[in-house]
């Protein structure tokens, strides 16, 4: 199958039943992606599959054969913070870390996709992710400051 | 979890598709987000998957008099379009699941799945459409209604592909789907389907089906018919509330009691009916 990853191309072999997510981290060594639940609940190994955010441990590999993905790496380049990692980092929007790779992922398709956010439709469109540890309050600070600094 | 190893078959139509799968143990992919579940914890282990899922001629939503949509339409899809006269489909689908399973699952996929707490079979239901389905022998229709036949179990068998759906647009009717859930991204603890076209006053057509309260969509007629040609006044919405539970023994599981179930959806007719209404 071939795929381009966060802009470069990549050409392998894989099994019929090897999940996106597997194909990732293990084929492709992009460990930022991360399992959680690995039952579709929880949003950690959310990436972009053609701009469309998608759980990638619910996608076979080959299912995103000739497609672009986009996953947590591709978000910022020069070891520069996109603004959406600044703003989760400014707002204190994470604790262990473990969901927010999904979570900067699935805010980046909403803050593409969505031009008028409100507080009650970040919550709605991010009730695919699962955070352990924040209460969600901060995350929910977050994409809204990540939207008033994109649009600034 | 992996899936146990299988063979992958991705046609370039739906004819490739169909040729495949005669004499094959094969499943058809659309969206893979009831399937994929299901082949991690190797409750299915067929020998096969036929992807589906990127048939183009299967993915539209054509208006009209009567509105198709294709099998491999996505949720978001729906979610993100009016349909006039069929505004309950993007109701609907704008309450399936979350924002990456709506990315990606796709009407059809739902359709054929058939989960006894799934939002679409409802609404079809009460929307009285058509399904067509294609095998090499060619295309049969069938009624929604009759298309479901329990859990997870419809009238599709193994050589089939469900093409497209069928509906009527319901213009002049006013029509809500509605969901009860504990959490946000549950599937419905009871869902609503209900679409009624008031006309100076009365009632002259009125649809109602549940979901999540028996092992296939619920339409209720008793309850249907309490409210036809009626002003609807408070006490022919509370005939039609207690017509809505008689005959129906919803099952008790972790997300409500079958006692429970009956109250909601009780009193999600009630309110439903009473808001269309006093919104007339
Ligand atoms: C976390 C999560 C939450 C969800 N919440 C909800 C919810 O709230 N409400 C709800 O209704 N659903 C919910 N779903 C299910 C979701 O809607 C699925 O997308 C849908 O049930 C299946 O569609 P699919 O395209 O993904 O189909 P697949 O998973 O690819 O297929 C499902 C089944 O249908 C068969 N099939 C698919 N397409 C066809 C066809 N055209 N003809 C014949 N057979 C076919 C497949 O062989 C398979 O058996 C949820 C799923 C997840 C993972
Ligand atoms: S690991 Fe994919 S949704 Fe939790
Ligand atoms: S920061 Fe720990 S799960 Fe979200």
């Amino acid at each position: 199958m071939k795929v381009k990853v966060n802009g470069v191309e990549y050409e392998d072999e894989v099994e019929p039943r090897t999940l996106l997510v597997d194909f990732l981290r293990d084929n492709l060594n992009l460990t930022g992606t991360k399992i959680g639940c690995d039952t579709t609940t929880c949003g950690a190994c959310t990436v972009l599959v053609n701009g469309r955010s998608v759980k990638s441990c619910t996608m076979l590999a080959i299912q995103a054969n000739g497609k672009e993905i986009l996953t947590i790496e591709g978000l910022s380049s020069d070891s520069k913070l996109n603004p959406i990692q600044q703003a989760f980092k400014d707002n204190f929007a994470l604790q262990c870390g473990y969901c927010t790779a999904g979570m900067i992922v699935q805010a980046h398709f909403i803050l593409s996709h969505e031009r008028d956010l409100s507080e009650e439709k970040v919550r709605d469109m991010i009730h695919g992710n699962i955070c352990r540890c924040t209460g969600y309050q901060n995350i929910v600070n977050a994409i809204l400051d990540a939207s008033r600094r994109m649009r600034a | 979890m992996y899936p146990a190893q299988i063979g992958y078959y991705k046609p370039q139509n739906v004819g490739e598709a169909l040729e495949f799968m005669e004499g094959n143990d094969a499943k058809i992919l659309a969206g893979g987000q009831s399937l994929i579940p299901m082949l991690k914890l190797r409750i299915l282990k067929p020998k096969y998957l036929v992807d589906i899922g990127e048939l183009a001629e299967l993915s539209f939503i054509k208006e009209g008099e009567e509105t198709t949509i294709g099998s491999t339409t996505k949720h978001w899809e729906l979610a993100s379009k009016r349909i006039s006269g069929l505004e309950i489909i993007q109701n609907a689908a704008s309450k399936v699941g979350d924002v990456q399973v709506r990315n990606v699952g796709t009407v059809g996929g739902s359709l054929s799945n058939a989960d006894p707490s799934s939002d679409y079979p409802a609404v079809f239901t009460a929307l009285d459409a058509t399904m067509i389905i294609r095998s090499r022998r060619g295309l049969r229709e069938e009624k929604a209604e009759d298309f479901f036949k329990g859990p997870f179990t419809t009238s599709l068998d193994p050589s089939e592909i469900l093409e497209r759906v069928k509906v009527k647009a319901l213009k002049g009717y006013k029509q809500v789907y509605k969901k009860i859930v504990r959490r946000a991204g549950d599937y419905a603890l009871v869902g609503l389907a209900l679409a009624i076209k008031i006309d100076s006053g009365m009632v002259k057509d009125a649809r109602i089906a549940f979901t999540g309260v028996g092992d296939k969509p619920y339409r209720s007629r008793e309850a249907e018919n309490e409210i036809k040609d009626t002003k609807l006044t408070d006490s022919d919405i509370s005939k039609a509330v207690e017509a809505s539970v008689k005959g129906i023994n919803p099952p008790s599981d972790s997300r409500g009691s079958s006692n429970y179930r009956k109250e909601v959806m009780k009193r999600l007719l009630k309110n439903s009916l009473e808001e269309m209404r006093n919104a007339s």
